[in-house]
């Protein structure tokens, strides 16, 4: 079988959805079989060659094409390379009507959607609505999504509608050693990852800072550390100083994935209370560390946070927050469970189901 | 019908949790004036104050078992207990003729599995000596309240927030981000409540404490499926069936060994409740109706007329302006949190009292179940709308909305929160029930309460829970619920439950009935709903017991005359509430933004608008008698 995959970036960015993207090719190259062919255009990425791809790629990849952000080179190549596949796995949804229009090319090409989270949770174009009417799968990365997207388009078989969960990268996890310690009497040392961008203020780190106070009524000592940049930061400094905790908050900028790693591992919680997460893959690296996890009660995080691993607050509610935080201390998880949590979000069983899905 | 209260914890001395308890039954006395009790097992202390209805000499709480190892307060009514103790009688040696020594039976042999068994509206605190665990629930639609705040690795519950405040536990401290829910859905709905760090366990909701001092909150009821094998074959036989489930249910919510009668408003929903009732046998039925003296609100003469028909002995309660002025402190205090809607229900409840009964029972519910509200009739076309909407470039959209915003009309405002944020049948749901359109809301909050409104943003907190349950629901059914589980569950009923109380009334609501609603919920929409606004199919499932000119008649929302009294006898009260030192207490509000909105109802004839005034009113009142407590 060929296959062509399709995406707006995979190794120009490190957002979950470039992380998860890289994840595909591997498990694609990794479990093609004799014959199989594998090809990719990537709209974003500017370099073909970039180091990185060599631990994702195999055998089976024949053409990578990274675009430069040159949408009619884009989407000749999709037109071009389409030709001659079998299966289109198309990594965003924006992307999808074009892998329609390349399906007229080609009557015996059928077509996948890779449905991340946000970026489907709303109402569909009309080219989007024919599109998604049109793939032969969508692979929902939680079980929230899927929900999400029958809300939205109803008239969509709900069989084709296959929940693949996020799984860890095991390029990245290799470089981590995991370590854990018990959580200091006095107060947790609590990290948060995310872009802090003001579009993406959902995703409550200014809620962590806020709680934070309350938090250190309890611990005194708590800490949170933030890892990640974007336009929002100001704001969040603000904040930190309008709650009297600038002392206790630290910004860390973003971190390459060997401090990432170190981050995790040296952090007594992780936090991230966010409205809108499709499914969280910062909760699963923090996991394979064994640090329990507080998230918001929203989105897909509940999939993949629960009480055993951590604990869930009300999105936006502070003093829910701050009790969560509270009761994590209190009662620490087990690093065991935690970890045996993460392994079954494993990239094996990821590559496993995807295989079992698409044949 | 009662109050309770706990409170567990390892590290308070049983004295001061003794104390606690104490205090919170006093707070609560109100909700059961005819006995109280306190019992105390390992880091655990029950409370409860009773209202006795059901075998009210021997059916004591706390309740315990004999063991010493169970014990229960519960606040509520089982309907079915009957048959519940006939099933577990072969393992327990009944002792009382009442429901809490079955829910005691039940919740002892089978653990919270006996939940989805009880017929009625409860909420209780069982707690397991053996296991150190507290198992506490609320019924499917939260008829019974229960609050609680987590204590360190215990915590403290009650019926009324007012409670938890005198247990002195928990500092009682008002959240800005529920002033802002307030001001979008008239209530703050679960599991939030207006202070910081309390709870409202959400209806149809299970907590567990264990003994390690984790908290564990679980749903345990969602609706039955959208469409089930339960579906009735044709219509003929789908009204058939919907008059035996309308008797079945009525007979259930009669069981009592004290007076019961019925409010009854002349309206279609509580007519065919009290019809219904007499059909069963209801002799000497009392019904009570509030009427005003102003004629085109009043319901006086359809009652009277319904009331003729039916043969009850009825009594009418004349609420006038004067009234309502001289009782609002009564009703501030009476509320437990605020409220934009429910005195009607306060001096209803007070007129059953004091026409001695004991149990009363309403229709509501009516509306939600049978279509008799205007969103079943313009929410589709709203929906209809929203695809053409759609297709109108963006920039034009914004500024149509922005147009709209600006607009003097509620209704305009209205529409401008419409096109701005729906997108599917849900979200028209939801916002057709906010009080304040969002650009409103975002103006009366001070910076601090508007960053957290603007984070929380203009939806219904409970939008994915909703849309995970109604998943295949067809539109009528997702209207239904969003009624039921939004402005029913957290105004009307919990308005009726303390306005009812206030006057230890047991108010009980038949048409929302687990067994009756699951039989109704899957039956096609064309013949539950019919024609929007008729409630055809109750109208013909009662033909033969309600009167025909009340069938026909056309549904009028129950209206207060509160524009006029607003201007009139509760001016004064309304001045001082609005006035610079009271807004000056309410740091969560913009002072010039809420002035600004009293000063604009005053100088104009428009009275439209009086709904929402008086919501900021009692807010910001109810802000200052919390304060003062």
């Amino acid at each position: 079988m060929r296959m062509l995959l399709v995406c707006p970036e995979v190794f120009r960015a490190d957002g979950g959805i470039a992380r998860i993207l890289r994840l595909y090719l591997k498990a694609l190259c990794a479990t093609a079989r004799e014959g199989d062919e594998i090809a990719g255009v990537v709209l974003n990425d500017s370099d073909a060659n970039d180091p990185r791809r060599s631990s994702y790629d195999g055998p089976a990849l024949k053409t990578w094409v990274a675009c430069g952000r040159r949408r009619l080179v884009f989407a000749w190549h999709v037109f071009r390379l389409a030709r001659r596949t079998d299966r289109v796995i198309c990594g965003h949804l924006h992307q999808l009507p074009l892998v329609r229009l390349a399906q007229k090319l080609n009557s015996r090409l059928n077509y996948c959607l890779i449905a991340h989270g946000i970026e489907v949770w709303r109402p569909y174009s009309r080219a989007e609505r024919r599109a998604l009417l049109g793939a032969s799968c969508i692979l929902c990365v939680s079980e929230y999504t899927r929900r999400q997207m029958q809300r939205f388009l109803p008239e969509l078989d709900g069989r084709r509608l296959v929940v693949v969960p996020n799984a860890l990268d095991p390029v990245v996890q290799a470089q981590a050693a995991p370590a854990v310690f018990p959580i200091p009497a006095d107060g947790p040392r609590l990290l948060t990852v995310s872009r802090l961008s003001r579009a993406d203020s959902y995703k409550g780190v200014d809620t962590l800072i806020e709680a934070l106070p309350l938090v250190q009524r309890r611990y005194p000592a708590t800490r949170l550390r933030v890892v990640g940049t974007g336009d929002d930061l100001p704001r969040l400094q603000e904040l930190a100083a309008a709650c009297r905790v600038s002392g206790s908050v630290e910004f860390s900028g973003r971190l390459d994935d060997r401090q990432l790693q170190a981050a995790y591992a040296a952090c007594d919680l992780f936090a991230l209370p966010s409205r809108r997460e499709g499914f969280g893959l910062v909760f699963l690296e923090a996991m394979s560390h064994g640090k329990a996890c507080l998230g918001a009660r929203a989105g897909g995080i509940p999939e993949v946070v629960d009480d055993e691993v951590g604990a869930l607050a009300d999105y936006a509610n502070i003093s829910d927050l701050a009790a969560a935080v509270t009761d994590l201390v209190r009662h620490p998880r087990s690093p065991d469970l935690i970890r045996r949590r993460a392994e079954s979000f494993g990239y094996e069983a990821f590559a496993q189901r995807l295989r079992t899905v698409l044949t | 019908m009662c109050g309770i209260v706990a409170v567990v914890s390892p590290f308070l001395p049983a004295d001061a949790r003794n104390d606690a308890v104490a205090h919170m039954i006093a707070a609560e006395k109100h909700r059961g004036p005819d006995d109280q009790g306190i019992v105390s097992s390992g880091p655990a202390t029950l409370g409860m104050c009773r209202l006795a209805i059901i075998d009210p000499e021997k059916a004591r709480q706390p309740m315990s078992s004999i063991d010493g190892r169970f014990h229960l307060v519960f606040n509520g009514a089982i309907y079915n207990f009957r048959e519940l103790r006939r099933e577990l009688a072969g393992g327990w040696n009944f002792v009382t003729n009442g429901d809490t020594e079955v829910l005691l039976a039940g919740l002892s042999r089978h653990g919270e599995k006996f939940l989805p068994r009880l017929r009625g509206m409860f909420a209780f605190a069982f707690w397991d000596a053996h296991e150190r665990m507290l198992l506490a629930a609320r019924d499917p639609f939260g008829i019974k309240p229960l609050y609680f705040a987590r204590l360190e690795d215990g915590l403290v519950l009650a019926s009324e927030l007012r409670a938890l405040a005198a247990s002195r536990l928990h500092a009682m401290e008002i959240d800005p981000a529920s002033v802002a829910e307030y001001l979008a859905w008239f209530s703050v709905p679960a599991p939030r409540t207006l202070y910081r760090g309390v709870t409202n366990l959400a209806p149809g909701h299970r907590m567990r404490l264990s003994d390690d001092g984790r908290l564990d909150v679980r749903r345990w009821w969602q609706l039955p499926a959208p469409r089930s094998s339960e579906r009735a074959a044709s219509q003929a036989e789908f009204e058939r069936q919907l008059r035996l489930e309308l008797a079945d249910t009525i007979r259930a919510h009669q069981v009592a060994d004290v007076p019961v009668g019925a409010f009854l408003s002349g309206g279609l929903d509580s007519t065919a409740v009290v019809a219904l009732m007499r059909a069963a046998g209801a002799d000497r039925l009392k019904t009570f109706t509030v009427t005003f003296d102003d004629p085109t609100t009043s319901e006086a003469e359809p009652a009277r007329n319904s009331a003729r028909a039916l043969g009850t002995e009825h009594h009418e309660e004349r609420v006038t302006g004067e009234r309502v002025a001289s009782e609002i402190g009564n009703i501030l205090r009476a509320f437990d949190a605020p409220t934009g809607d429910g005195i009607n229900t306060y001096f209803a409840a007070a007129a059953a009292r004091n026409g001695g009964v004991k149990v009363a029972l309403s229709g509501l519910g009516g509306d939600e179940l049978f279509g008799g509200y205007p969103s079943f009739r313009d929410l589709p076309r709203l929906h209809r709308a929203l695809g053409p909407w759609r297709q109108v470039p963006r920039s034009l959209r914004g500024a149509i909305v922005r147009r709209l915003q600006r607009a003097s009309s509620a209704r305009s405002r209205k529409l401008a929160d419409f096109l701005a944020y729906a997108r599917d049948w849900h979200e028209l749901a939801a916002l057709q029930r906010r009080v304040l359109p969002e650009a409103n809301r975002l103006a009366l909050l001070s910076p601090d309460a508007r960053r957290q409104a603007e984070r929380l943003g203009p939806m219904h907190p409970s939008l994915d829970e909703f849309v995970a349950e109604l998943l295949d629901a067809d539109p009528d059914q997702i209207i239904s619920a969003w009624e039921l589980r939004t402005y029913m569950t957290d105004v009307l009923l919990r308005d009726s439950d303390v306005f009812s109380m206030a006057h230890s009334l047991e108010l009980r609501v038949p048409f929302i009935d687990p067994k009756f609603i699951s039989w109704l919920w899957p039956q096609p929409a064309a013949w539950r709903i019919g024609r929007p606004g008729t409630k055809s199919a109750l109208a013909d499932a009662t033909a033969d017991v309600v009167p025909a000119e009340i069938r026909r008649r056309r549904k009028q929302g129950f209206t207060l005359p509160f524009a006029r009294w607003m201007r009139r006898e509760l001016r004064p009260f309304l001045v001082e509430t609005f006035s610079s030192a009271s807004l000056a207490r309410c740091p969560w509000l913009e002072a010039p933004a809420v002035s600004q909105l009293w000063r604009d109802f005053e100088r104009t004839a428009d009275n439209r608008n009086w709904s929402r005034v008086w919501a900021v009113a009692v807010l910001v009142a109810f802000c200052q008698e919390a304060r003062a407590a």
